[in-house]
C-alpha cells in the first residue's frame, strides 16, 4: 500500500512538473468558460433555468480529446525511457503500478472537474440550484472520466509511442462515444440497443445528467475502469514474457 | 550468494541464453565477458526478475527468483545498461522515489547518504535531464545502491562515458567488494581483467569459459613464445623446432620464430637444447604476455568450432 502511494505521488506530481497539466487545464478553462458563457448569456435574455449538468455533459464530450493528452504517456513513457525496467525489477506488483497510474491521472482530471464547480457557484449566485441534480452530475461525470482514462490508460500501456497511444485512445473513446448516437439511426433494434448499452455516453446522459441515479449505469463504468485496469496489467506481464 | 544453474532464455525460436551455470561468492566481483549480443543483458534481466526464464534456475541468496520473486528482487540492486531515469524529477527526488519504493529505513538520510557517496550531493536539486552522461550513470549507481542490496547488477555501466569517469566508476564498482555480491557485464576485456575477482566468458548464450583472470590467462600464456635464433638457416630452426614433442605450431615472422605449444609439458629446456644442439645459439625466448583477449577469442573461437548444442528444436 505504501508502494502504491509512492508510485501514486511521483505520477500526480510528474503531472505538474511539466506545462502539460497546466496547458491541458488552459485549454479545458477555455472551452468550458465559452460555452459557459453563451449559455449563460441565452438563458439569462430568455429568463429560463440553466440545466446543472450543462458543463459535465460538455465534459463528458470534451474528455474524448482531452483524456488522451494526459494518459498518453503513463506507461508509453516509462517504457521508451526504460524506467519501467526499473519499476519491475523493483519489489512491487503490476497492480500496485497500475492502479497508483490510474489513481494518478484520476486525481488530475478530479481536479479539473473541482474547477468546473466554479460555474456552478456562478450560477448558485443568480437563482437557487437543484443541488441533488448537480452532485448526480457530477459524480457521474467523475464515473465516466475515470472510464475514459482506464482505457486510455490501457493504449499507453500497448506501446512505447506516445502518439500511437493517444491516437489509438482517442479512436476508441470516440467510437464509443458515438455509438450511442449511430445506435439511434440503426434500424435493428436489438443491434441499436446493444450500441447503446455499450456506448459511453448512453450510461451518463440518461441518467446522471438527468439526475437520476441508475445503479446499470454506475455498475457499467465501473466494470470498465476493472475490466481495462486488469487488461493493463496482463498487458504489463506480457512484455515480460516476449 | 549468486546461484544459476543451468538458465535457459528463448525468444521465440532463438535461444538467447543456453544452459548457463555459474556461481558468485558472498563479497565477489563477478564479470560476465561476451560480445555484443552473447546473452549478458538477457542474463542480467532474469537475474533481476524483470523476464522470467524459459528453463534451468537461478537463486538470490537462498530465494529462487521465480518462485520467491519478491523476495529476491529486494535483495537486487540494478542499473540497466540505458540508464533509465525519470527526467523531469530532481536528483534528490529521484533517490528519494526509489529508497521509499524499496522502502528504506529513513528514506531522507538514505538518500542523502547516497548521493554524498556519489558526489552528487551539490546537485540535488538539479533536474536530471540536465546532468551529463557521466553524472547520470553516477545518479543510475545510486539508484542500484540506495537499499543497500547484498546483490549488485551492473549491465555495462562504463559504455558511453569519458575516460576519466570510466575510471571513477571502475572505483566504484571495486568499493564495493567487502558488502557485497557485483555481477556486472562488460565487453572490454581489460575492464573485466581490473576489477573481477572471477570472469564468466560467454558467446552465444553459452559459456564457454569461466575462472580468475590470472588462471584465465594462464591457460594461454604457458603456451606460446617467440625466440629470435642467430647462426642458424631459418628452415633449419623450423625442422628442429618441429621434431620436438609437444610443439604444436611454428611460425617464421622475419628473425622471429613464435612457437605455439599444445600445453602437454614444459617444452622451454628442449628448446635451447634443441637449438644449441643443432649449431645454433638462442638470443631470446620471450613467453608471450597474452591477455583475456587471446582467452576470451580462443574461447570464443573453439566455441564457434564445435557448435554441438547449438540449435534447439
Amino acid at each position: 500500500m505504501t508502494v502504491t502511494w509512492t508510485i501514486f505521488r511521483r505520477e500526480f506530481a510528474s503531472f505538474f512538473v511539466t506545462p502539460t497539466a497546466y496547458i491541458i487545464a488552459a485549454g479545458f478553462m477555455l472551452f468550458t468558460g465559452v460555452f459557459f458563457s453563451q449559455e449563460f448569456q441565452v438563458a439569462a435574455v430568455r429568463r429560463i433555468p440553466i440545466n446543472p449538468a450543462t458543463i459535465p455533459s460538455l465534459v463528458s464530450y470534451m474528455l474524448v480529446f482531452f483524456a488522451p493528452l494526459f494518459t498518453m504517456r503513463l506507461f508509453a513513457e516509462e517504457k521508451r525511457e526504460g524506467t519501467v525496467e526499473l519499476l519491475l525489477t523493483a519489489p512491487v506488483s503490476e497492480a500496485s503500478i497500475v492502479v497508483a497510474k490510474f489513481m494518478a491521472a484520476w486525481a488530475y482530471v478530479t481536479i479539473l472537474l473541482g474547477i468546473t464547480l466554479v460555474y456552478q457557484a456562478i450560477l448558485a449566485t443568480y437563482a437557487p440550484q437543484d443541488i441533488g441534480h448537480t452532485i448526480l452530475a457530477y459524480i457521474g461525470i467523475w464515473l465516466y472520466s475515470g472510464t475514459v482514462i482506464s482505457i486510455g490508460m490501457m493504449f499507453s500501456a500497448l506501446t512505447e509511442n506516445q502518439i500511437v497511444s493517444a491516437f489509438s485512445s482517442l479512436l476508441t473513446l470516440l467510437i464509443l462515444y458515438v455509438g450511442d448516437g449511430v445506435g439511434g439511426i440503426i434500424g435493428n433494434i436489438q443491434l441499436s440497443e446493444i450500441m447503446r448499452s455499450l456506448s459511453l455516453e448512453a450510461h451518463y446522459s440518461t441518467s446522471f445528467a438527468a439526475g437520476l441515479f441508475r445503479a446499470e449505469d454506475a455498475a457499467f463504468y465501473a466494470g470498465v475502469i476493472v475490466i481495462m485496469l486488469f487488461l493493463t496489467m496482463r498487458i504489463l506481464e506480457s512484455n515480460r514474457w516476449r | 550468494m549468486i546461484e544459476v544453474k543451468s538458465l535457459t532464455r528463448l525468444y521465440g525460436e532463438v535461444i538467447a541464453v543456453d544452459h548457463i551455470s555459474f556461481k558468485a561468492a558472498s563479497g565477489e566481483i563477478v564479470g560476465l565477458l561476451g560480445p555484443n549480443g552473447a546473452g549478458k543483458t538477457t542474463t542480467m534481466r532474469m537475474l533481476t526478475g524483470f523476464l522470467p526464464p524459459t528453463s534451468g534456475s537461478a537463486k538470490i541468496g537462498k530465494y529462487d527468483i521465480v518462485e520467491d520473486s519478491m523476495e529476491a528482487r529486494r535483495r537486487v540492486g540494478y542499473l540497466p545498461e540505458r540508464v533509465p531515469l525519470y527526467q523531469d524529477m530532481t536528483v534528490f527526488g529521484y533517490i528519494l522515489f526509489w529508497a521509499q519504493l524499496r522502502q528504506v529505513k529513513a528514506p531522507r538520510d538514505r538518500t542523502v547518504d547516497v548521493l554524498k557517496r556519489f558526489d552528487l550531493l551539490g546537485r540535488r536539486d538539479k533536474l536530471v535531464r540536465q546532468l551529463s552522461k557521466g553524472l547520470r550513470q553516477r545518479l543510475g549507481l545510486a539508484q542500484a545502491l540506495v537499499h543497500d542490496p547484498p546483490v549488485i547488477i551492473l549491465d555495462e555501466p562504463t559504455i558511453g562515458i569519458d575516460p576519466q569517469q570510466v575510471i571513477e566508476v571502475r572505483q566504484a564498482v571495486r568499493d564495493l567488494r567487502k558488502s557485497h555480491t557485483v555481477l556486472f557485464s562488460t565487453h572490454i576485456l581489460s575492464e573485466a581483467e581490473e576489477i573481477c575477482d572471477r570472469v564468466v566468458i560467454i558467446d552465444k548464450g553459452r559459456i564457454v569459459a569461466q575462472g580468475t583472470p590470472d588462471a584465465l590467462e594462464k591457460q594461454v600464456r604457458a603456451n606460446s613464445f617467440t625466440l629470435e635464433v642467430g647462426r642458424l638457416a631459418p628452415e633449419r630452426v623450423l625442422e628442429v623446432l618441429r621434431a620436438i614433442p609437444g610443439v604444436a605450431s611454428v611460425k617464421r615472422r622475419d628473425a622471429h620464430f613464435s612457437v605455439e605449444t599444445d600445453g602437454s609439458r614444459d617444452v622451454r629446456g628442449d628448446i635451447s637444447g634443441a637449438i644449441v644442439a643443432a649449431g645454433g645459439e638462442l638470443l631470446e625466448m620471450k613467453q608471450v604476455k597474452s591477455s583475456l583477449e587471446d582467452v576470451f577469442l580462443r574461447a570464443v573461437q573453439s566455441a564457434a568450432d564445435n557448435p554441438q548444442g547449438q540449435k534447439k528444436s
